[in-house]
């Protein structure tokens, strides 16, 4: 199963990054050189923060749902996203950070900070209504700040970018940009892979695990911290995506037969094909006005997201 | 408020309200500092005007006429219009007001910098300026193809006035889908110049980011980074914009 | 010979500071009231919560010990038998052991009668289902130490006996083995009981004198009496529920 995952997300890869391929074939009809720019300068970047930014989005949600011992956990659902988004914008719209790798941080600070107050509100270990809710007013609250802060920048056109901010999006981002969203995720998410068996450990129980020697808080804590930096770093440059966060540790859990914390490496891989794909759609769309990926993976969450709390409430009533 | 109209006309002397930051630059350019009541908000702000060290001499409205009214203008210069208050009580008060087109075309911006001029009395004043336009538009070598490049990749439309005015200065506005360029058209299709506009480059947007994209400076294009404000309006200023790049050419 | 030795644990506001020996081979009963330290001692022993004192196995201090290690050293288990995700019971048996053995795996499942439910997702089988499969993980790496609290709780009586039984073997192979207990009923197959109440080790010594003595009267409110138990008349108003 895993093989075929990393098949699937090789043809993904490549897709996403050749097609259309007509415009690559007229560049190199022109000059051999121009296609190879083409290629490096446009469609690289947006091809590997689509895969990346996708892993990323797998893992942290895979380990934040084993941290909170909640399936409906996920980056988007806590406002971490929302938190990163409203941080990078307040960094580059207000503070006038220009620096990709400094709006990463602020980006990072932001998810840090609501996630923060997630646990402030509702407790690490909260039923699931209690998250959810408390998750959901922090991610609404969140984006409605975030489009203040763009309604009161400086810059009178700032307002317009909101739809990118909360909804996502690929185009026209550079080499540089995607090394400063990647070089942090790649970092973080190594470290949270690191804990996967730790995590593994955590589904026997909080008391379980400590006795086992493990320390639940500082395991928490670590996975907040290194899940906020990992989203925060892409959130700063393609803005906040949701629901792959939620579905693809669900499918994760599917290949890992039910363990949170090993769920992460195929969560990761699902969440880059299901990102891939869904940027393929929004660029294969036939109109001249540009549809966020937020949306297309919205279209595609919401029926899985409404299964998952369906079957959630059969389990606790059974 | 018939009384107060012909207090102010028994004055004799013209005051002039400008509503809006296109017609300021006119305004700006023909009238005596004493001939100028009010101009809009945006003249006196150094992002939107570069006229603004001007314009700050005088009192600024919001572009409507309750904000100009107390500098006690007896003229009101409006484009496209003004808005229902501003005609209502503007013939309430017995205000003359003076609306300009939108220019399409410079002859059209010639036609308003008449119209100002006739409005402050002495229609003479428009002449410097059309002398320095007709010197301009002594034929030149061919026009190079061009594309003006403004945050977001936005540009300007291959008919505009401000196509015009890029004619005037030896270059061809390319015509371009939906007014804006894309990265790859600049990588696969560079044009032979490239107008940069450094247009609020401070203020930090998404439109400003993708400026910086390697892609969005050509190394086969020959970059000139422009003032982005006279185009705003792509009025008389637009005549400095002309010859600076002329020399750059 | 000692595998525990304890000396100052405690839980601040639970349990006050005590120090306790149990011999290898031991089969200890906890009892006492709700909320009067049983959970907290094995919460203790087990390290959780930041217990104080020092707790050594077999003259290894535990907290010292690298986390290979405590796995071999000591195994809790506690009363809650909620797990959240649909991890297959073999799996869950699994966790319990550092490295991989299919062997002793289906040894457990033999034991606790858990083949048709091996490859299920424990989150869907019923508490009793879950009790066992959890009960297999804490036996699995066979633990110098086993602290199990309540593990009888809302048991068929057959799985009552069949487990009690069970630890009793355990035991015998020379783990030692402490229970906290509601239902005073299986008290007598314990080699040793203790009674803690009111945050402190009140009692240490044999089921029987325990069940005798006055001190229990007290605390439990009952005596024992022919065919079972007895509420007692004489007994004053009380804080435990």
């Amino acid at each position: 199963m895993r093989l075929l995952l990393v098949l699937l997300l090789l043809v993904a890869a490549v897709a996403h990054l050749l097609l259309p391929f007509g415009p690559l074939r007229e560049a190199h009809a022109v000059d051999p050189g121009l296609a190879d720019l083409i290629l490096i300068q446009l469609r690289l970047p947006r091809t590997l923060l689509a895969l990346g930014y996708g892993a990323t989005l797998g893992i942290s949600g895979a380990a934040l749902q084993a941290m909170f011992a909640n399936p409906l956990a996920s980056p988007d659902i806590s406002g971490a996203s929302s938190g990163a988004a409203l941080g990078a914008v307040i960094g580059g719209y207000w503070l006038g950070l220009t620096q990709p790798l400094l709006l990463a941080a602020c980006g990072a600070a932001g998810a840090l900070g609501t996630l923060a107050l997630l646990v402030a509100l509702a407790g690490r270990r909260a039923d699931t209504t209690t998250l959810l809710l408390a998750g959901l007013a922090l991610a609404l609250a969140a984006g409605a700040a975030t489009s203040l802060a763009l309604a009161l920048a400086p810059s009178p056109f700032a307002f317009y970018d909101a739809y990118d901010w909360l909804m996502g999006n690929f185009a026209d981002r550079s080499l540089a940009q995607a090394a400063a969203a990647l070089v942090p995720a790649s970092l973080a998410s190594v470290l949270l892979l690191r804990r996967a068996h730790a995590l593994d450990l955590t589904a026997l129980g909080e008391d379980v695990a400590a006795s086992l020697g493990l320390r639940p808080r500082r395991l928490g804590l670590e996975v907040i911290a290194l899940s906020a930096i990992a989203v925060g770093a892409c959130v700063s440059v393609a803005g906040a995506i949701g629901f792959v966060g939620l579905v693809a540790p669900v499918f994760g859990r599917s290949i890992s037969r039910g363990h949170p914390g090993s769920a992460m490496i195929p969560a990761a891989l699902i969440g880059a094909i299901l990102l891939a794909a869904a940027d393929l759609v929004v660029r294969s769309v036939p109109l001249d006005r540009p549809i966020p990926v937020g949306v297309v993976t919205a279209l595609f969450g919401t029926p899985l997201f409404v299964w998952l709390v369906v079957t959630m409430r059969r389990r606790v009533t059974a | 408020m018939p009384g107060f109209a012909s207090l102010l006309a028994a004055s004799a002397a013209v005051r002039v309200a400008s509503l809006n930051m296109c017609t300021d630059e006119y305004l700006l350019l023909l009238a005596r500092p004493q001939e100028i009541a009010s101009v809009s908000r945006l003249s006196r702000d150094p992002a939107d005007s570069s006229l603004w060290r001007l314009g700050r001499r005088f009192p600024g409205n919001r572009g409507d006429l309750e904000s100009a009214l107390k500098t006690r203008p007896n003229l009101l210069i409006t484009m496209g219009g003004g808005g229902k208050s501003t005609a209502l009580i503007a013939g309430k008060m017995g205000l003359r007001t003076l609306d300009l087109p939108f220019p399409m075309t410079i002859g059209d911006v010639a036609s308003n910098m008449d119209r100002v001029a006739a409005a402050l009395g002495e229609p003479a004043r428009s002449s410097p300026w059309k002398r320095h336009l007709a010197r301009l538009q002594a034929p030149h070598q061919a026009a190079k193809d061009a594309i003006f490049l403004g945050a977001g990749g936005n540009s300007v439309g291959a008919r505009s006035v401000e196509a015009e005015w890029m004619r005037l200065a030896g270059l061809r506005q390319r015509s371009l889908p939906g007014g804006r360029a894309s990265l790859e058209m600049l990588a696969t299709r560079p044009p032979a110049v490239l107008l940069r506009s450094a247009y609020r480059r401070s203020e930090r947007s998404l439109g400003q980011t993708w400026l910086e994209h390697p892609l969005a400076r050509p190394k086969s294009s020959k970059v000139i980074p422009v003032d982005g404000r006279p185009w705003t309006c792509a009025g008389p200023l637009m005549l400095g914009e002309v010859q600076r790049l002329r020399g750059l050419l | 010979m000692t595998s525990l030795v304890a000396r100052q644990i405690g839980i601040p506001g639970r349990l006050q500071r005590t120090d306790l020996d149990v011999r290898s081979g031991e089969l200890v009963a906890l009892v006492g009231p709700n909320g009067g330290g049983k959970t907290s001692l094995l919460r203790a022993l087990a390290r959780i919560e930041n217990a104080s004192g020092v707790v050594a196995v077999d003259g290894e201090d535990l907290d010292l010990a690298p986390l290979a290690r405590r796995r071999r050293l000591l195994s809790f288990l506690p009363a809650s038998r909620d797990v959240i995700w649909p991890i297959a019971a073999r799996d869950v048996i699994a966790l319990g052991l550092d490295r991989p053995n299919p062997t002793r795996v289906e040894e457990l499942i033999g034991l606790l009668e858990l083949d048709l439910l091996a490859d299920r997702p424990v989150s869907r089988l019923s508490t009793g289902e879950r009790a066992r499969i959890l009960l297999a993980r804490a036996l699995a790496g066979n633990p110098q130490i086993l602290l199990l609290d309540e593990p009888l709780s809302n048991l068929d009586p057959y799985w009552v006996l069949r487990i009690i039984s069970i630890l009793e073997t355990t035991a015998r192979s020379g783990q030692s083995v402490l229970v906290a207990l509601h239902d005073l009923s299986q008290l007598p197959r314990f080699g040793r009981a203790l009674l803690i109440a009111e945050g402190q080790v009140q009692m240490d010594e044999t089921p029987a004198s325990l069940v005798a003595s006055e001190r229990f009267e007290q605390v439990f409110r009952i005596h024992a009496a022919e065919g079972g138990w007895e509420v007692s008349c004489q007994a004053g108003p009380r804080s435990s529920p």
